[in-house]
Formats: C-alpha cells, structure tokens, sequence
C-alpha cells in the first residue's frame, strides 16, 4: 500500500527546545492513523507539519510520493490537506451551511446561489452520511455539531487527509461515540485519517494503526489490533504503570462532616439534592454531561445563587454570596475550564498561585511583600510537582498539565477545609493525570474534604471513598468506591433504574 | 495540547517588551543632532510642562485600560473641572478649594462611569461616550456657555510656579504618575486589576471583587482627570465649555502607543510615560521644523495604529 503522506527524518524546534527530533512516519491512504503520547510529545507538532500550519526545520515531507515544501496550510489545502483543531475556528453568527462554504461560495454574478449551496450540501451529506442542521447558527449547535461542520467544510474542499486534534476532549460520551462513527465513515469513504488523542480505549476501538511518541521522537508505529491499553501506556510513559491510582486512605469513621447539603436547589440546574462530605473523605460526582454536577459546585463556591436549600460547613450555616466568601470559609475550587475560569494567561505563575490569597504576602497599605510572595510561590510550585517552567514564566506557555498544577498551587497557599475540583484532569497528560491524583490523594489524608466532578470513570472509580451520581440535576445514587464497577456508575447516570 | 513550551528569545523580548524605550530614545538624539532649538533647556522644560496634565490623566488611564475598560468621558471631566474650579476660586477666593471642585467633579464623575458600566454592565466604550454627552450638557449649563475668567490671577502660581526650574504642574505630573505606577506594580490593588481585566471570571473565582477593581478605576482616571483640568485652569486662568474630545483622544494615543493593551490585562504605567514622550517629541520636533500643524494629526491617527498593530504582532508571537 502506498503511503499517502510519509515523513522523513522531521526536525522542529521551537526556540531551543526540540518539539520533533528526527521522525520518520508512513501514513496510509485510506487509513485511521491514530498519534498518542504525552503532552510535549510532539503530536500536535507532527500533525501541524502535515498541514502546512509548521514548516519543519530539516527533513522531508512527501505527499503521495512526491515532496512537498507547505509554506502555509492553504498549500497543503491545495493538495486536499486539513486541520481539524482543538479549537474550532468557525464564525458563530453564520449558519452551518454558510461556514462549510465560507470562502468557496456559489455564485450567480456577485450573488450567493443558496439553491446551488444547498445542492452541493446535499450531496456533501449523501456522500458521507455526516448530517447537521444546514440552517441553524452554528453558536446554537452543540460542540459535537460543531465538529461536524468542521468536517464538512474539508471535506467541501475535496479533502484527502484530514488532521484531527483531540476531537472527542470536549465531547460527552454519546458524542464522541457519534464522532467515531464519522470518522469510520470517512474512512470508508477512501479519506485518510490522523487521529490525535489522549483517550487510549478510543484509539484502540478507531484506529488502524497507532504510532506512540515520547520527546518528540517515534517510539512505534504498528497496527492498532497488536496493541493494548497497557502496551500504549507502556509505550507512552516508557516504563510500566503498575497502576495510576495512588493508594487511598479510608478516612476516619468518626471524623465530622465538613460538608452538609439539604435539599439545595437552583431552578433549571437541580434540585433536591442532600449529601454531606467529611474531613478526609473523598467523593466524586458522576454523571452525564449537563447532569447538574457543575451548576452544583459553582453554588457551593458561591459562583452562582441557590434557590432554596441550606448548606452548613463545618457545623455552621454556610450561605456564600460569591467566591470571595467561600473562600474566605475555607472553600476552593479549580473550575471546569482552566482558559477562561482559571488562568491569568498572560500573568506568571507566581501571580496565578498566589492570586487568592494575596493577603497573606500584602503589608498594611496594600503593598505586596514581594520576596515572601516570591518564596512562597517557588515552594508551591515544587509541592505540586511543576516541571519545566519557571515562577515568572506565563501561564500561557505552560502545557495543560503545569496549567492545571499551578491551579491547583492556587488553593494550597492556605490549607482549605474543603477542596473542589471540577473535571481536573481534562486534555492533560498521563503524567500529569498522576501527580493531580497523588495531590488529591495527599489533601484527603491531611484531613481536607475533597469533592471531585469527573467525566472520566476510571477516575471516579480509581480515587473516590464514596460516589454520588447526578442525572438530570438530581441525585440517583451513591455507591461505595471500593466496590463500584464502571457499569453501576453508568447504569444510574443513563437513568435506568438500577434495580 | 502538544505545544511544546516555547521559550521566548531573550533579543527580540528585549526588543519588542522594551521597543517604546529605544524608539524614543533615538528619536530624542535624532532632535537633538538634527535641531538647533531642541536641545535648549527651556524647549525640554516645555516639553515637560506641556506633557504635564496628559500624564497625570494618562498615568491612570493605564489602569482603566488594563483593568479592561475604557473612559471616554475624561474630556469631560477635565472641562467640567476647570468651570469648577474657576467658579469656585471666583466664589471663595480659595486655592485649595478651588482643585478640590475640580477634583471632586472629577470624582463623582468617576463614580458615576463606574456604577454605570459595573452595575448597568454598559460595555465601557458606549457607557462613557454616553456620560461624556450628559457631562457636556452639565458643563454648558455650570458655566451659562460663557468663558469663565479666574480674576485672582495668583490662581495661576499652582500650575506655574516654579520649583527647581520645573513648573509646579510638571511636579505634579511627576508625583502623580510615581503614585499611580507605585499602585499598579506593587500593591494587591494594582494585582487585581491586572487579574480583572486579564480574565475576569478566572479573577473572579479566584475572590477577586472585579466590579469593585472597575469602579475604581473609574474613580480613579475621573478624579485624574479632574485634577488635570483644575491645573489647566490654573494655567490658563480661564475655564471654557465646549464638547471637544481632544483631550482624551491624546492621553489614549500616549496610553497605547506606549504599549498597554486595550484588549485589558497587560500594560504600565512606565509605558504610557514613554508614550506620552515620544508623541510629545514627535510634535516638538515638527514645530521646531515648522511643519504645518494638520501633519501632526496625521501622524497622531497613525502612531495609534501602528501601536495597536504592534501590540497584536507581539500578541501572536508569544502565545
């Protein structure tokens, strides 16, 4: 089979550091071609090179055989190449028809054809079985939508190969099934497939072959079906994870509730919901996506009003009217974006880290103590395991998983009583997935109360003492950790009575 | 997510972060080569003391901006203030009393921007641009539309007296502008607006009261703006009404042009300084030169424009 892209000996760097060394990779025609790896590994790098968005510094790139030089992702379109990113780029007051053929539109004189538009979208949709609301406005479509007018709009540009980055990281799990029917779909439709994701079960149910990177080099590529979970992990890391979990602690029976929800609800989010969480305990909310999980904790850090219920923290009646006062109780949360609800991007660590509890390091007359703010953020950031970036590094530099640990080195300037994470672990690495672990793991056993919102089951599973699962913004069942299996959970959460 | 670090060049970030600095430094020799008049004490004092009721306003415009806000209505403020004021040394016969109206106009003016773009949530821009026509219409009926002449002509000692060779006003501007960049850069205030106008609901999450961090703002550019317009009627010994937005159209252009973003959350107050300098030294030069005074407004619009396209070339590069 003839490769339909193939790199040779690919070199980039980005200032001084190496993002590919040296990588030899075949794509073939027609083919899933999944890349895992950690954050840095250099994925997003390769498929960049591919599409024309990243020259490479040395070695070669050939397209069916031949050798390109792509000076801008409009020559490697030309070749029916394109890049389907992390972070759509389409115009959101437009319809979903008037983005697929943003910039190629059908014309009558200096008119728009909409009969001829709508024609070639009909076609578009029969050819691939890929369907969306053509007329809608693509801000009022759901993300996994929006994906798909993503797709559509390469594919009306005829393309052959198509990039796609982390396509599922946003999606809830129906949709990213859907997605993965797209994609099989398109490949059985003769379109060339790179598939860029940190879900492992995902690449081995999609793919057809699999290359694993590590530090900007390839460590292999095989077909898909001589690879496991474990030998991806392997592969990835370059050791073995004997597990990911770190082991937990049981917290101590007669330890005091921290945490005591009755009856909180907040119309249109939920309702009825009672739960109580004790010190050193950790409990995860599971649910689908839109269960009522974030609208929850973003009450109980006072982001949002209730509408009725009570809270008490610590034995004492808690009623925050905004974040400021729960954090002055003693309440943290990472929230769940970290580019728009937590980071100052253009601001350095040390400011990120240190931002809520300024006062701490604030002398009488507001001015900040900058050598105790300087140590104390250069002490957080090693606690929480920050690697690669200095304290005055932006925050808009760092990967996603020294964003999220810098997050996290927010709340531990002072020791919180109880701690929230939500979806902490969202489109960061491995590695990283396993210092968040070992630091939550590590506040529950110093007697802080965790609350964790998770989307990932094996997370839910692997950290909690105690699952509470949400659906349809009520609470529909608690489950011991040790003993939830990744059924249980999903059986109350898609609301099948789980009797 | 694969996207390696990337440390930013040490060279260009020198160049670029400090690019205001350089150009008008070279600027300044290139005056003071090809110049005669220049370099003579008396054209840099001017200078400065021409610059000196821009920087006062400017200095804290700088953190309007990085908080994330524009105020349009400074002009209005600086006029009302100077009616104020020469009202006031008119009614009184009191300095003092006389910059406190001017300042206290100024003030509550910030206040009310403040409460209409934190609480009503107008977008900024709007917001001010609606206040200043209400600030305006205030102006004309406090001063019955007339030019308002300070009689106790001693008023003018305030802006222009002396004090090791610099007027008093470029004094000001000197404390003023130190207070202003001692806020923003080392105090948990000066933080929040940073944080405020960089991401809001991030700052927000973090405990930050960013309508609170906006309102004073506003206090403070109003009151700024206030205090300029109290010194330019010292100066003058004259407050006239009219609805001109040149003022805030200069302290803007040094702002930007000096590099702080208008998009919010990064900038300095060293920055707007600079800024000011550098247009100061652009429109000395010309008229030095005598090169017709319409030239400069030409080269005014395009300075900003080439300053905002800059910001965004760098914006890209290191993200």
């Amino acid at each position: 089979m003839n490769p339909h892209a193939e790199l040779r000996g690919v070199t980039k760097k980005f200032g001084g550091a190496v993002a590919l060394n040296s990588v030899d990779v075949n794509i073939e025609a027609g083919a899933i071609h999944a890349l895992v790896g950690e954050n840095g590994a250099g994925k997003s790098t390769l498929g960049k090179i591919i599409t024309g968005v990243h020259t490479p510094d040395s070695g070669q790139l050939l397209v069916n055989g031949s050798q390109v030089a792509f000076k801008t992702p409009r020559d490697a379109l030309a070749l029916g190449i394109t890049l389907v990113a992390q972070e759509l780029s389409l115009v959101p007051q437009l319809s979903a028809a008037e983005n697929i053929f943003l910039g190629i539109e059908h014309l009558r004189g200096p008119v728009i054809d909409h009969a001829a538009t709508r024609t070639r979208f009909d076609e578009l949709v029969e050819e691939y079985g890929i369907e969306v609301p053509p007329d809608q406005v693509v801000s009022r479509l759901s993300v996994a939508d929006q994906q798909k007018v993503e797709i559509l709009r390469s594919l009306a540009r005829d393309a052959s190969l198509i990039v796609m980055d982390e396509p599922t990281a946003r999606l809830s799990s129906s949709e990213a099934h859907n997605l993965r029917t797209t994609v099989r779909k398109l490949s059985g439709k003769g379109v060339t497939v790179i598939y860029i994701s940190h879900f492992l079960d995902e690449v081995l149910a999609i793919s057809d072959r699999v290359t694993i990177m590590r530090d900007g080099t390839v460590v292999r590529t095989t077909p898909t079906d001589t690879e496991s979970r474990s030998s991806l992990i392997e592969g990835i890391v370059g050791r073995s994870l004997e597990t990911v979990f770190p082991p937990r602690q049981a917290p101590e029976l007669a330890a005091p509730a921290v945490l005591s929800v009755r009856g909180l609800e907040r119309t249109g989010a939920f309702e009825d919901v009672s739960f109580e969480i004790r010190a050193g305990e950790i409990v995860t909310l599971a649910g689908l996506v839109g269960s009522g999980r974030t609208e929850l904790v973003r009450v109980l850090f006072g982001a949002d009003p209730p509408t009725g219920g009570s809270i008490d923290l610590n034995g004492l009646p808690y009623q925050p009217r905004s974040p400021r006062q729960a954090i002055r109780a003693g309440v943290a949360m990472v929230p769940e974006s970290r580019s728009t609800q937590g980071l100052l991007p253009l601001l350095p660590v040390r400011i990120n880290i240190t931002l809520a509890h300024l006062s701490k390091f604030v002398a009488p007359g507001g001015v900040v103590r900058a050598n105790q703010e300087s140590s104390a953020a250069e002490r957080i950031s090693q606690a929480v395991g920050l690697t690669g970036a200095t304290i005055e590094t932006r925050t808009a530099q760092l990967s996603g998983g020294n964003q999220q640990k810098a997050l996290f080195g927010r709340w531990l300037v002072s020791r919180p009583r109880l701690f929230i994470a939500d979806e902490p672990t969202r489109g960061v690495d491995v590695g990283a997935k396993r210092g968040i672990y070992n630091l939550l793991v590590e506040l529950a056993s110093q007697g802080i109360a965790i609350l964790l919102v998770s989307s990932e089951l094996e997370e839910v599973l692997g950290l909690a003492h105690r699952i509470i699962v949400m659906s349809g913004g009520r609470i529909v069942g608690e489950l011991a950790g040790e003993q939830a299996s990744e059924k249980d959970v999903m059986t109350l959460a898609f609301g099948a009575s789980a009797a | 997510m694969t996207k390696p670090t990337i440390p930013t060049p040490r060279r260009l970030s020198l160049l670029t972060d400090y690019g205001i600095i350089w150009t008008t430094i070279a600027l300044f020799v290139l005056l003071a080569i090809t110049t005669e008049a220049f370099l003579s004490p008396a054209n840099l004092r001017n200078i400065l003391d021409q610059q000196s009721l821009l920087l006062i306003a400017g200095a804290a415009m700088t953190l309007t901006l990085i908080g994330g806000n524009f105020d349009i209505s400074i002009s209005a403020s600086f006029i009302n203030a100077g009616i104020a004021t020469a009202l006031t040394v008119n009614a009184t016969g009191n300095h003092l009393l006389g910059l406190a109206a001017g300042l206290g106009i100024g003030t509550l003016y910030g206040v009310v921007n403040g409460a209409v773009v934190a609480w009503v949530r107008v977008n900024s821009f709007i917001a001010t641009l609606a206040t200043s026509f209400v600030f305006y219409g205030v102006g004309f009926l406090l001063s019955d539309r007339s030019i308002i002449r300070i009689k106790d002509t001693a008023f003018s000692e305030i802006a222009r007296g002396r004090f090791l060779g610099l007027t008093n006003a470029t004094w000001i501007a000197v404390v003023v502008v130190g207070l202003f960049w001692f806020t923003l850069s080392r105090t948990r205030f000066g933080r929040h607006v940073f944080a405020t106008g960089g991401a809001a609901e991030a700052a927000r999450l973090a405990g930050v009261r960013v309508k609170l961090i906006s309102v004073v703002t506003f206090v403070l550019v109003g009151a700024a703006a206030g205090l300029a317009g109290a010194l330019s009627a010292s100066r003058t010994l004259t407050a006239q009404p009219s609805d001109d937005f040149g003022f805030v159209f200069a302290v803007l252009a040094a702002v930007i042009v000096g590099g702080t973003s208008i998009a919010g959350g990064d900038g300095a107050v060293w920055r707007t300084v600079f800024g000011a300098l550098f247009i100061a030294l652009i429109i000395n030069g010309f008229n030095l030169r005598q090169i017709d005074p319409i030239i400069q407004r030409l080269i005014h619009g395009g300075l900003i424009v080439a300053a905002v396209a800059a910001d965004n070339w760098t914006k890209s590069k290191r993200t």
